[in-house]
This record gives structure tokens, C-alpha cells and sequence, in this order.
């Protein structure tokens, strides 16, 4: 299509002179000589460049071409005036018209203006076209921010450092905005990268990969997920990030836990009770031919182990039976002091057994306590064999001691405190210590103890306070109320037993 | 007086079986895993192994094939002692597999049989 142009011009003659040199170059020139012949033609085509004489001292035609501009601003007006009009015209005018230039009108002139008005009208052109592009580029970009932040799942991008360089809203909700910082750190809690990691597996081999990973929120609160990643490739193909989109399943796999945790749980323990049956029958033999032979030393050996025996199993089916029937708390107003000389006294022995010393601090002072004997006891003793345990485990030093205080902290309320020197715990240890079949005894743990131990305190409406670290010890603080929790605060929860109102508990607090 | 030797991870069990095997007029020695078990098979050469399968780092299978690629130890008889479900296969050629808890009086018949 060639350019359209409108000429406006009283003289026709010149008017008709510049049409025919137009239209040379290849424009097609449409000529009007009064204001409305100009606007009828306006109308009709589809000009971006006017030519025109304003007819001054007139004013009607000014007046037209202001209008006009104002009405179709990307129109390109250039005026044509004799000398002497040349600055009123341009005092009227001003910017409507982007050109101004001499009657009669020179070629060149006229060439240079019109070249100018052509590369406004393309630049114009091309800013429109990216300014579309530029609105569809923002309807995309705020889609895809939508999309990423709206998703119900945890979103991340990761660089080859492990550093997060994007995280969507549930990601920030949870773990805090930490952009910059290492993922590990961020829902690990750890100093170094973990040694399985579906980001690294991505970027070595470029596939996506899936695993099932425990998190940490940075409220402390720990979600399972499952992870999927994706390689993010740069515009030569090559991968400079990875995105990491987990799910969060924790609420399936607590309803599986609780739905096979019986199964799983009795599947775990048959070895250990086959074993502890022909301990005790070994310890029975023992008894019977120790009394035979009237060996005494036999005698009291087996007395010992049948002892020790009897206590394993009896935990075992106290750890049973928390999980056949949910019971409710059974609470006595007992000596705690009492108690707390016979948790002692039971871990005496194993403590003996493995070189460790026991020192116990026990305040006589502390009075009854309302509480239920049978769970508490074997909560504490769990604390302590545990103490034990991460002594007996712990081969960077010779002499290891387990420490065992109870004390009245405040009128209404009393404190344990069992302090080890032992191995003690990583963080990730220490976060996961009271969940399900979490155990960092290997074959030697169920999982269960320090579960079930916590859950006693809590149904107590106790507390738990740990500090841990690595190779130099541990030292859990239990403290407790004295006196029976108001039974009427007290709800069911399904799955969890009985537990202080949530509120309630808060306000305690 | 022929020699037992019992492996196994738990030291009441090792307690019970030593002192029910030499009431019975047997000597023993006894290991608390398969290292040391092998060491003491090659140096005392016993006339009969009881065997736990399920113990910390190596279990009671590889304790057996180890065993079985030493001369002087391959012919030795193993009963087998042990609470793992269905472990009567781990090892064909046990002369017994005893599941824990067992019978005493059985046990002390397959060693004096055995042993004849």
C-alpha cells in the first residue's frame, strides 16, 4: 500500500504541483483547498501525513489542524508557510506540527520532512506493537507468578551451590524468606548438603529424580514430603539451575502410621521377645540348677538376669499396650521422691553393666505429686537408659557418668534433669528424636521410647526441654505440675489420647 | 569332653547355653559375633557350633560360608539357634534350626545325637 498523504492548500496550483511531486516518489496525494473539504477527505482515507498551509491570517484552518491532532495524535502535520507568516504560524502551532517550511516549497526540503514524518510514524508503529507485546509479556509474567505462588505445594529454585534463588508463597509461609541461603540450611537445619540429594542427582545426570524427605519448618514443626526435581536449562541448553516441588504427605503418613504402627511395631519387636523369652528361660535354668547345686554365685547371677529380664519385657508390653488401647491417665497422689529413687535403682544396674556412673540428687523435699506412676515411671526410666546408652555408645572418652536430679522448681511444680556426657545429638538428631520409629540406635531401638516418653509429659501437661551436642552430651530438662490438670479442660484427640485443651495449654504457658 | 562353640549376640543366651552345655558335661567357648567366632573356631576346632543368625555387622549365614571355605572347619556340625521367622532355610545344611525360645531337652538330644 503506498502512503497516503493530505495536501491543504488555498492555491491549487501549487497544491496540485506538489501532488504530481508526490506522487513521483510514490505517494498517493489527495488535495483539498477549504477546511471542509479537508475534513470530508480526512474521513475518507487513511492519511498519517497532512500537508497543509494554514491560510493565516484565517484562523479556521489553525483552528482544524488543532483539532485534529488532538483527536488522531500520531497524525504528522507539516505546515507550509510564506515568510512573513512563517512565526505566527509557528506561534499557533507550536508542537502540533512537526515541521515547518517555506512557500514556495523547495524538494529537498520537503524530502527531509517528509523522511522525518515517516520514521515517527514507523517508530511509533514498532512502540505500539511492544508495548502489546509488553502487555502480553506482563498478563503472562503475572499468570506464571500466580501459578508458581498459588500452587499448593513447596516451590524452589536452586542454584549448583545449593543456594535458593526463588521460592514460591507456601515455600516463604513455612521456611521463611531466605533467598541466597543454602536449602539444607533452610529446611534441614544443617551445616553441610545432605548426602542424598535429588537437586545434585539432577544436575549431574540432567533427569528429574523423586525421594521422600522429612522437613524442618522454621516454626520447628517437621512435614514429610515427597520431592520432585526438574533441570532449568539456560538459552544454550545448558542446566544452571534446578527446581525442587515438594508436597507435603505428612498428614497421610500420620494416618499410616497410626493405621499399621501396631503391625509394625509387633513385626519389629518379635525378635527381641523371642530373645528376652530365652534369656528368661536361661535365667530360669540357671535359678533352678544355681539352687540345685546350691551354687551361690550361680544363684545370684541368675537372680540378676531374670530380674533385668523381667523389667525389659515388662517396658515391652507397657509399649504394647499404649498402642492396643488408648488409655486414659490413671492419676495417684504419690511420694515422687519415692519414684524417682526407684527409676534410679532399676538403671542402676545396666548403668553398672557398662561402666557408667549413675549420680543421683534427689530433693526429699518434693513432696506428693499427682501423677500416673505406672507412665511416668517408665517415661523417666526411658530418659535414663537412653542417658545410658548414649554413654555406652560413645567411644571418644573412658569415663562416662549420667547425672539424675529431681527437684521441687516452683511451689506447684517439680523438675527432673538428666544430664549425660555420652555421644549427644546433631540437630537433625535432636529434631526427630520424639517421632515414631526414629531411632539412632540401629537394630538396638524400636523407635518407640522416646516417642511414647514424650506423650506421657505431654499428657501430664509437662514440658521437655533438650540440649544436645555432638560427642560432649545431652541434658533433658522434664518439668511437671504438681497437682492434677482440670479434667474438664482435659479433650480426646483421635489417634493422640487425652490432651489439655490446645488453648488452654497456651495460656498455661 | 567334646567342645561347643556358641555364637551369639546376646550375652544372656551365651550365659544360658554355657552353663546348660557344661552341666551336660560339654566344654564350650563362645563369641558375640561372627569375627570373632571364625577366630575362635580356627584356633579351638569344636566338635559342634551353635549359631544366631541375626547379629550386628555380619550375620549368621556369612559366619557359615566363611566356615565352610576354611578345611579344617568346613565339617563341623551347626545347629542353628535363633527368633528370626522362617530361618530354617538361611543355612541348608544345619544339622538342626532351633527357634527361640526353644525346647531344652531338644536342644541337649540333637547335640548328644550329633555328637555321637
Amino acid at each position: 500500500m503506498s502512503d497516503e498523504i493530505l495536501i491543504i492548500d488555498k492555491d491549487t496550483s501549487h497544491a496540485k504541483a506538489l501532488g504530481i511531486y508526490l506522487e513521483r516518489k510514490r505517494m498517493e496525494a489527495y488535495m483539498a483547498s477549504t477546511c471542509e473539504d479537508a475534513i470530508v477527505l480526512f474521513d475518507n482515507i487513511s492519511a498519517e501525513i497532512v500537508l497543509a498551509d494554514p491560510g493565516l491570517p484565517d484562523m479556521e484552518m489553525i483552528f482544524l489542524l488543532k483539532r485534529i491532532k488532538a483527536t488522531h495524535p500520531k497524525l504528522q502535520i507539516i505546515v507550509m508557510v510564506t515568510p512573513d507568516q512563517f512565526d505566527h504560524a509557528m506561534a499557533e502551532l507550536k508542537h502540533d506540527a512537526v515541521h515547518y517550511l517555506m512557500k514556495p516549497v523547495k524538494s529537498t526540503a520537503l524530502d527531509m520532512a517528509l523522511y522525518q514524518a515517516k520514521s515517527w510514524i514507523s517508530l511509533n508503529s514498532r512502540l505500539k506493537a511492544n508495548e502489546k507485546k509488553l502487555k502480553t509479556f506482563r498478563h503472562t509474567q503475572n499468570l506464571f507468578q500466580q501459578l508458581f505462588d498459588e500452587v499448593p505445594c513447596y516451590i524452589s529454585v536452586q542454584d549448583k551451590q545449593f543456594r535458593l534463588t526463588a521460592t514460591n508463597k507456601m515455600f516463604k509461609k513455612d521456611f521463611g524468606d531466605e533467598i541466597g541461603s543454602h536449602c539444607y540450611a533452610v529446611y534441614k537445619h544443617r551445616g553441610s548438603p545432605c548426602q542424598e540429594c535429588p537437586v545434585a542427582d539432577t544436575f549431574e545426570d540432567e533427569r528429574p529424580h523423586t525421594t521422600e524427605e522429612v522437613l524442618t519448618s522454621k516454626s520447628g514443626d517437621q512435614y514429610n514430603v515427597i520431592t520432585w526435581t526438574a533441570p532449568i536449562r539456560n538459552g544454550d541448553g545448558e542446566i544452571t539451575q534446578v527446581m525442587e516441588m515438594s508436597t507435603n504427605i505428612t498428614q497421610i503418613r500420620q494416618l499410616q502410621d497410626h493405621l499399621t504402627s501396631l503391625g509394625l511395631m509387633i513385626g519389629s519387636m518379635s525378635h527381641g521377645v523371642k530373645g528376652m523369652l530365652t534369656a528368661l528361660d536361661g535365667g530360669i535354668y540357671q535359678l533352678e540348677t544355681g539352687l540345685e547345686k546350691r551354687d551361690k554365685e550361680r544363684t545370684d547371677r541368675a537372680f540378676g538376669q531374670v530380674k533385668q529380664i523381667t523389667g525389659r519385657i515388662r517396658k515391652m508390653v507397657l509399649e504394647i499396650l499404649y498402642y492396643a488401647k488408648s488409655r486414659e491417665l490413671r492419676y495417684q497422689s504419690i511420694d515422687i521422691a519415692e519414684m524417682a529413687d526407684k527409676v534410679v535403682g532399676d538403671a542402676m544396674a545396666i548403668a553398672a553393666k557398662n561402666g557408667v556412673r549413675l549420680e543421683a540428687n534427689i530433693s526429699p523435699s518434693m513432696g506428693f505429686v499427682d501423677v500416673d506412676p505406672t507412665w511416668l515411671q517408665a517415661a523417666l526410666v526411658n530418659f535414663v537408659e537412653n542417658a545410658i546408652d548414649a554413654c555406652t555408645y560413645d567411644r571418644s572418652k573412658e569415663d562416662h557418668i549420667v547425672k539424675f536430679d529431681a527437684f521441687e522448681i516452683a511451689e506447684d511444680r517439680i523438675c527432673f534433669i538428666i544430664q549425660d556426657n555420652g555421644m549427644g545429638m546433631d540437630q537433625e538428631t535432636r529434631e526427630k528424636m520424639f517421632t515414631l520409629f526414629f531411632t539412632s540406635k540401629g537394630s538396638q531401638g524400636t523407635g518407640l521410647g522416646l516417642f511414647i516418653a514424650n506423650r506421657v509429659i505431654r499428657w501430664h501437661d509437662g514440658s521437655i526441654n533438650v540440649e544436645s551436642e555432638p560427642k560432649k552430651g545431652s541434658r533433658f530438662q522434664i518439668c511437671l505440675p504438681k497437682f492434677k490438670p482440670d479434667q474438664s479442660k482435659m479433650i480426646d484427640i483421635p489417634g493422640k489420647g487425652l490432651e489439655i485443651e490446645k488453648n488452654e495449654a497456651d495460656n498455661k504457658k | 569332653m567334646k567342645k561347643i562353640l556358641i555364637v551369639d549376640d546376646d550375652p544372656n543366651i551365651i550365659d544360658y547355653l554355657t552353663s546348660l552345655f557344661e552341666d551336660n558335661g560339654y566344654s564350650t567357648f563362645s563369641a558375640c559375633d561372627v569375627k570373632e567366632g571364625l577366630e575362635i573356631a580356627g584356633k579351638e576346632i569344636p566338635d559342634l557350633i551353635t549359631l544366631d543368625l541375626e547379629m550386628p555387622e555380619e550375620w549368621g549365614p556369612r559366619f557359615y560360608r566363611k566356615m565352610c571355605q576354611e578345611k579344617s572347619l568346613k565339617n563341623i556340625p551347626v545347629i542353628v539357634i535363633s527368633g528370626l521367622s522362617g530361618g530354617d532355610h538361611a543355612i541348608g545344611k544345619a544339622v538342626a534350626y532351633l527357634s527361640k525360645p526353644f525346647d531344652r531337652e531338644k536342644l541337649l538330644k540333637i547335640v548328644k545325637e550329633t555328637l555321637q
